[in-house]
């Protein structure tokens, strides 16, 4: 479990950089928005909601981090940075479309980041 | 969805609102401000405001900014984008203020705002992020073809031409319909 727990955040952190670092390289290379740069964003999707379930089943198990209202605020704000981002990117038609995605890949590895210092139990 | 990735790319065309080419990187930062800015004001004044009242106002009050700067951009008219350039003036001059006040006087912030140390907490983003709003804002209040002046006469055209091309930029001739259609949509 413990493996699992720091896993899932450490995935999301370099998935995270990663698309940032492809989506980077497409507004360098005049791409706008394609397929494989969405697919790239649905997975990160699910891991980050994957992540959501796991901090939801330790709420539900009693444990409560100090600032709770702050977590729940990034519980629900994590999932729909991107979705957001994915849309707002969709509705460009330049290269400006994969910048909005780069930025939303930062946003999920800080994100991973911030959770772990606002919980100390979930592990990156 | 469905387009294929050999299509020309588009980015010939030049934006045409606030909202398109980078004004669409900006806006984005920008809504993702908005959001961090109340949600931390929101969460913090809610919770435990005698903390460091100071502060948590001053949180209040850049998420206010932000979340002005994010609708003007994103609306783009004349009279918006000149409620944006005021946002992003008064965000500029916070973050200085904010940033040189938390530093000379550390006590009157028991935690941190948005704009502490100069946005250091965010990766100085809130220390860039006016004065590329400004410079796109600038670059719109420059370019004669937004004007909707009904007087265009031949003069004013070339005018307008002129001070496209000077500033590398194309007016509106230069629209294609996709444009329309993504205006549309957003």
């Amino acid at each position: 479990m413990l493996s699992v727990n720091g896993a899932v955040p450490t995935t999301i952190i370099v998935a995270g950089i990663a698309l940032a670092g492809y989506a980077l390289l497409m507004t360098a290379l005049n791409r706008r928005m394609n397929v494989p740069l969405l697919a790239a964003v649905g997975v990160l999707e699910i891991l980050l909601l994957v992540q959501v379930g796991i901090i939801v089943a330790k709420l539900a198990g009693g444990q409560r981090p100090a600032g709770l209202a702050t977590l729940i605020g990034y519980l629900i704000a994590t999932p729909l940075v991107l979705v957001a981002a994915a849309f707002w990117g969709l509705t460009e038609r330049s290269r400006w479309g994969p910048a909005v995605i780069a930025v939303a890949g930062l946003v999920a590895a800080v994100l991973m980041v911030r959770l772990h210092q606002i919980w100390p139990v979930i592990h990156v | 969805m469905s387009e294929p990735m050999t299509l020309p790319e588009p980015t010939a065309s030049q934006p045409d609102s606030t909202r398109t080419g980078p004004g669409r990187l900006l806006i984005a930062i920008y809504a993702l401000f908005a959001l961090a800015a109340s949600a931390r004001a929101g969460v913090q004044i809610a919770t435990k405001f005698s903390h460091a009242p100071v502060a948590y106002l001053l949180s209040a009050f850049a998420a206010v900014v932000y979340i002005l700067a994010t609708v003007t951009l994103t609306v783009g008219s004349p009279t918006a984008r000149r409620i944006a350039v005021l946002s992003c003036s008064v965000e500029l001059v916070g973050v200085l203020a904010v940033g040189t006040w938390s530093l000379a006087d550390p006590a009157t912030f028991p935690d941190a705002t948005v704009w502490s140390g100069y946005g250091s907490g965010y990766g100085f983003v809130p220390l860039v992020l006016p004065v590329f709003g400004l410079l796109w804002l600038r670059r719109w209040a420059r370019r004669p073809g937004t004007r909707r002046t009904t007087a265009a006469s031949a003069e004013d055209a070339g005018e307008a031409a002129g001070g496209g091309v000077a500033h590398g930029e194309s007016s509106a001739p230069g629209h294609s319909p996709e444009d329309v259609v993504a205006d549309g949509r957003a």
